[in-house]
């Protein structure tokens, strides 16, 4: 009777595998095509699968859209952890613009495909969403000791003012409108968040 | 009996007759780029040549007879709300203390966005390779950079360049349109609610002078 799960477990891991190709093939082409959304028979092609095995597997383009942006979103938790939230103020501020600058540079134009793409999808606005929470989030912490001396709707002012500084396409067009190198635009960020920020409780701290 | 030649084409009155069509023209022309930016603003969608033609109040053939095609359409409407926004700047020059000035130049800044979000949105999204479209988004860029080195010169004055340009992109990040959309969609925001959000992020970003009242 043990062949059977077996059996079944490699079906399973099988189909999850091919999932998860035709995932990155999305991904992939996206980066490239961005913002344009590739088609089905361009990721098939991609996976080196069928148009039907990807149909077998996302009922359609928009799930398999909002199953490749949650995929994403596990990335960028993986690889941009908060760094740096007990220093000083410069060190939170500097530690805080390189993780953001490489999450823009890693994202922007998948990114800007889902912004443009998104349409009326609720479950893509709420990506959206999600990832801007995600950011705002992020930002209480780092900042926390300067946000703890801040009366609420201040707070909250502040936060909506950074998170639109440190957008992906405020990074985007640092880069590529105004030339800037990662360094410099970095440094935009880095000047304007400490000036954007109250004093730091305690002094330099 | 009339005066002479009255009623009658004359040499003087064949301009008139074309000046005539011409103002028609015209006056389908912009009554064609005005239905379209009307239907970018109701709907986040690009519109079709039946919509647009529909909403004008003229048949398909007329739009097209006009624009050789939407893209062309597109370019005409774009001018058209860089002319509009350029008046509307113009109308209120930031003149002024340095909060007056911050004031008249959130306050003109939020009313384009608000006006022109929708288009601004298609346009990014059709730019493609498009040349035409591509060099008035960097037009638009280029205008709101002026914009704030020009209102808040005597502010920017007082920092080495390094800093000035520091200053005026992050001042330029924070007033870019999508920045607006979030104040006024996701964050719920009042028009006045979100100037002064603006208001009060331009004057911590701006150095102090000792001119400042």
């Amino acid at each position: 009777m043990n062949p059977r799960p077996m059996k079944v477990d490699g079906r399973r891991l099988r189909s999850e595998r091919t999932k998860q190709l035709i995932i990155e093939a999305y991904l992939a082409l996206a980066q490239d095509l961005s913002p344009r959304v590739p088609t089905a028979a361009e990721i098939a092609a991609r996976a080196g699968y069928s148009v039907r095995s990807i149909f077998e597997r996302f009922p359609d383009i928009l799930a398999l859209q909002v199953a490749a942006v949650d995929y994403c979103f596990a990335q960028v938790s993986a690889l941009a952890p908060p760094r740096g939230v007990e220093s000083d103020r410069e060190t939170r501020i500097e530690a805080y613009v390189q993780t953001r600058a490489q999450t823009c540079e890693r994202w922007v134009r998948l990114w800007r495909s889902l912004v443009i793409n998104q349409g009326d999808s609720p479950e893509l606005k709420a990506r959206i969403r999600l990832a801007r929470d995600r950011v705002t989030e992020r930002m209480e912490l780092m900042f926390a000791p300067e946000f703890a001396l801040m009366q609420p709707e201040e707070r909250r002012q502040t936060l909506i003012v950074l998170e639109a500084l440190t957008d992906v396409e405020s990074w985007a067009r640092m880069l590529e409108f105004f030339g800037l190198s990662v360094d410099e635009a970095c440094a935009v960020w880095v000047q304007a968040i400490d000036r954007l920020l109250p004093e730091t409780p305690g002094g330099a701290a | 009996m009339t005066a002479a030649g009255e009623g009658m084409p004359s040499a003087s009155a064949t301009p008139d007759l074309k000046d005539g069509r011409r103002l028609r023209s015209a006056r389908t022309r912009r009554l064609i780029v005005d239905a379209y930016l009307a239907l970018l603003r109701e709907r986040p969608r690009i519109p079709t040549a039946a919509a647009i033609a529909q909403r004008a109040g003229y048949s398909v053939r007329s739009v097209f007879e006009r624009f050789p095609d939407l893209h062309a359409l597109r370019v005409a409407a774009t001018d058209e709300a860089l002319l509009r926004a350029s008046t509307r700047i113009a109308a209120r020059p930031a003149t002024g203390s340095r909060s007056a000035r911050i004031r008249v130049h959130v306050e003109t800044r939020g009313e384009t966005c608000e006006e022109w979000l929708p288009l601004w949105r298609a346009l990014n999204a059709n730019q493609g390779d498009s040349s035409e479209l591509q060099s008035r988004i960097r037009l638009i860029r280029e205008m709101v950079v002026k914009r704030i080195e020009d209102v808040y010169a005597p502010e920017l004055s007082t920092l080495e360049p390094c800093r000035r340009r520091q200053t005026v992109l992050a001042i330029e990040a924070l007033v870019d349109f999508e920045s607006w959309a979030r104040l006024r969609g996701l964050f719920g925001l009042s028009f006045e609610d979100a100037c002064a959000v603006w208001m009060h992020a331009i004057d911590r970003l701006l150095p102090g002078t000792s001119a400042d009242c």
